[in-house]
């Protein structure tokens, strides 16, 4: 009896052993072969499940975004070369495109080829739905007011589609192109009114390298290769899943345990621990994102550019960038990013020169008190800095800045604030200062920021900024043809950088954790799965 | 016995009405809303303050508040901003996840902790019940995260036996009977047991208080002397006598099968209801937190019935 106890324990045990240790990880699958190969699954750690298929139901996270991307096609590809000119595309589901000669329309010829996953051939009725959605007001997508100056679309034949815009701007390619073609044949039947309160999940048609297999809320996102896909034997992977881990540090465990290839956020704290792993490359690319900290324009003492100034350069900005982001950010420079064709390279970066600062200070009318506190008129320069409280990095800059600034006889409080709250009073204006952080999309609009709020006009100007002659060189850029808008881009940038309406603080870098046998990837900073379907599992 | 189901039925009605008029008015005062959250680069503020009249965050409170209690009032909860799927819908997915673990969680907290009060019974004051109450006192101590992270480190990646996280592996979500379950219970043992770990102290201290209390009583003297084992004494008189306290506390722990732990489920990427309302109260999805909250103080009221109904199950004079 004690003896088939002891069998039927044992048998228990290793079975437990071979299912806890069975890694989920199917890299053997191509382990002998050379060169792009069929076969193998990629495991992603995503912190959050795609909320829904359907972009123009979404806020857009960026995750879900990039999935989206994958399943969907656009018309063209945006590439990655933005640095010295204005970004390029590349064909994706148009084959060829052409502006009219006096650039009010916008003709694209789509593949012949493109089939959705249910096999029906993807048409320019797909792209007039598209449209037809992404302006609808009903469907209320963020779209709205993107594809405001494309005034209508039309089918010239099955392949052929033609945009008519309400006037020539420089950006019409990239504002055709925004969105994800969605199909006309199985959408179409949900009432646009009914697009908010619907579950595309049930109604799914893809039309991407890899359509979606199987879909576990909150856990799982399995998508398995199209056979249809136009760019055959594309993709080599069999499969791409995505695994939702919301800790980041749970995200590296399970990519150390062999878990999963590929992460696609690395904390910079944790790159040197994935820089130590000899299977994983750590790749790091521009994140078109800058921070800074914001100082509330239009109350004193902030109001007073010589202030500003002073705080920034009382701030080193280069400790920040080495302790905070461990080396993987660069200093920012003004409004636009160092990695854009548009910005400014002939700005001088601020220095860190606290005496300087204190001269300003002085200079502006700010004594040090008996505590070593500068003040004026009987008031301390004390104010509270506002930060996302779930940003870790951004407590680390604001310890930072606190002290830095304490140096020169400002005293400051970090204010932690749950996000939405910080969004709130960062919209409302209800802050002396703050640490923020802005994503920049590749089309260069300074307008949103840097313009002055106008009464009835949405603005993300939430700063209270405002100089005319600045004002006057963005519209005068917004109607300029791209080729010959640099030299105004320039001086709006020069403008702005001797106002330091804020202090621009860092640009962030992307870091990407992959198992260095899948071969083929080029992750960009146009999305870490930009050439997803070249991907292959190498030795 | 109507009148008094009757009167406990209006009772719960009201108070779920009051605690979702509560949440309703908090939700609203608190800064920020869901448009607030629409970051994105592309985005205009035009965008921002086109989706506050939509959602109708630029009426003023009363009539949001009127419209959404219209609505619910007929059973329609809305749908969620978040997920953009009926808060029914949402909330039948979450719910089931967290009754199982919460359930089981809550299942090994009780079991444990009677076990333990029982053996520190048997050598009251003595070494063992020295050493077993330090270490219920340090289990209650310890902060979730560091027993389910030092779970983890030690039975899923030192030894390889248990998975880290998850409710199911990627070969698990396909699988179909046996295979499915065994793989469901695999997932379930090391969040079940960070649950029961940090729970069974309280229950194991508090009982054995009870169970000396009980011990030292005429009836156990009484029984005893009629030559009843002191073994059987414990677990036939003393015993039944000292679960009723525990019944309460067992009520008062039923909610937390539909609320669940949101730092288990964070740390064991567990699709339940504590991740849920987390993420719908950052993004201020307001229906979605309504049925939530709905939910919870339904939970609430039956937790209590609950333990009503089982105290006069377990003492009869209940039912005088």
């Amino acid at each position: 009896m004690r003896t088939t106890r002891f069998a039927a324990a044992s048998l228990c045990a290793c079975a437990l052993c071979a299912w806890g240790c069975r890694k989920e990880t199917q890299a053997s699958a191509a382990l002998a072969q050379t060169g792009p190969h069929r076969g193998g699954r990629v495991v992603v750690a995503i912190q959050g499940d795609i909320a829904t298929f359907n972009e123009y139901q979404s806020s857009a996270s960026a995750t879900e975004a990039e999935i989206i991307d994958l399943l969907f096609p656009t018309l063209v590809t945006e590439q990655p070369n933005y640095q010295e000119s204005p970004p390029s595309f590349a064909p994706r589901l148009a084959a060829s495109w052409e502006l009219s000669p006096d650039g009010h329309t916008l003709t694209f010829r789509l593949r012949r080829d493109a089939r959705w996953s249910d096999g029906i051939a993807v048409t320019a009725t797909d792209v007039v739905f598209t449209l037809r959605a992404q302006k609808d007001e009903q469907v209320g997508s963020t779209f709205v007011e993107l594809k405001s100056r494309i005034r209508d679309v039309e089918v010239v034949d099955p392949f052929t589609v033609r945009f008519h815009f309400t006037h020539a701007y420089p950006y019409q390619l990239m504002d055709a192109n925004d969105g994800h073609i969605v199909p006309a044949h199985a959408w179409g039947a949900v009432p646009f009114s009914q697009w908010r309160t619907t579950d595309f999940s049930e109604r799914l048609v893809t039309g991407g390298p890899f359509r979606a297999a199987t879909h576990t809320r909150d856990q799982t996102l399995a998508l398995t290769r199209d056979p249809g896909y136009w760019q055959q034997p594309r993709p080599y992977l069999d499969e791409l899943v995505f695994r939702v881990i919301p800790e980041p540090a749970a995200q590296l465990a399970q990519l150390f345990a062999g878990n999963v290839d590929m992460v696609p956020y690395v904390p910079p704290r944790e790159a040197a621990r994935v820089q130590a792993r000899p299977e994983l490359a750590l790749i790091s690319v521009p994140a078109r994102l800058w921070g800074f900290v914001a100082w509330n324009n239009r109350i004193a003492p902030f109001s007073d550019q010589r202030v500003r100034r002073a705080l920034g350069l009382a701030i080193n900005r280069q400790a920040l960038v080495e302790s905070v982001y461990c080396g993987f950010a660069r200093l920012a420079e003004g409004p636009v990013l160092s990695t854009m064709w548009a910005c400014n390279r002939a700005l001088k970066l601020l220095p860190f020169d606290p005496q300087q600062a204190r001269a300003l200070l002085a200079k502006a009318g700010f004594v040090s008190n008996a505590s070593g506190v500068l003040e004026r008129g009987g008031q301390a320069l004390a104010f509270d800095l506002l930060y996302p409280a779930s940003n870790s990095l951004r407590h680390q800059a604001a310890v930072l800045i606190q002290a830095d600034l304490a140096r020169v006889g400002v005293r400051v409080t970090p204010l932690p604030l749950e996000f939405t709250t910080f969004l709130a009073r960062q919209e409302a204006g209800a802050f002396q200062a703050l640490l923020g952080a802005w994503e920049e999309s590749t089309k260069v609009d300074l307008a949103p920021q840097w313009c002055t709020q106008a009464p009835g006009r949405g603005s993300n100007n939430f700063i209270g900024y405002s100089n005319p002659e600045v004002d006057r060189l963005i519209a005068v850029a917004e109607e300029r043809d791209l080729s010959n808008v640099k030299p105004v881009l320039d001086r709006a940038q020069e403008l702005i950088v001797a106002d330091q309406p804020v202090t621009f603080l860092y640009e962030a870098m992307r870091l990407i954790a992959i198992r260095r046998n899948v071969r083929g990837a080029d992750i960009n900073a146009a999305s870490p799965f930009f050439n997803v379907a070249d991907w292959y599992w190498g030795t | 016995m109507l009148r008094f189901a009757g009167r406990r039925l209006a009772a719960a009605v009201v108070l779920v009405w009051l605690v979702a008029t509560v949440t309703f008015v908090l939700v609203a005062l608190a800064p920020g809303d869901a448009a607030s959250r629409l970051t994105d680069p592309r985005i205009s503020a035009q965008t921002r303050e086109r989706w506050r009249r939509e959602f109708g965050l630029d009426r003023p409170l009363p009539a949001r508040y009127a419209a959404w209690l219209g609505a619910a009032a007929t059973g329609d909860l809305g749908t969620s901003w978040l997920h953009h799927r009926a808060v029914t819908t949402v909330l039948g997915d979450a719910l089931p996840n967290t009754a199982l673990l919460a359930g089981l969680g809550l299942m090994v907290e009780i079991a444990g902790g009677v076990a333990i009060a029982l053996v520190q019974l048997r050598r009251a004051r003595g070494r063992l019940d020295s050493a077993l109450s330090f270490a219920a006192l340090a289990s209650y101590a310890l902060p979730t995260f560091a027993v389910a992270l030092a779970l983890i480190g030690v039975f899923s990646y030192r030894l390889g036996l248990l998975p880290p996280s998850h409710m199911h592996s990627l070969a698990g979500e396909q699988a179909h009977g046996p295979a499915r379950m065994f793989d469901l219970l695999l997932h379930l043992v090391l969040p079940a047991a960070t649950i029961g770990l940090t729970g069974l102290g309280a229950v194991a201290r508090y009982l054995r208080g009870v169970l000396l209390d009980e011990r030292g009583r005429l009836y156990v003297l009484a029984a005893r002397a009629r030559g009843c084992s002191e073994q059987r004494a414990l677990l036939v008189h003393v015993l039944p006598n000292a679960l009723l306290p525990l019944i309460t506390m067992i009520g008062m722990s039923l909610p937390f099968l539909a609320s669940g732990s949101l730092v288990v489920e964070v740390v064991f990427s567990w699709p339940g209801m504590g991740q849920l309302m987390f993420g719908a109260a950052l993004a201020r999805d307001v229906p979605l937190l309504m049925g939530a909250t709905i939910l919870m103080t339904v939970a609430v009221v039956a937790g209590n019935l609950v333990a009503d109904l089982a105290y006069a199950v377990v003492d009869p004079r209940v039912r005088l």
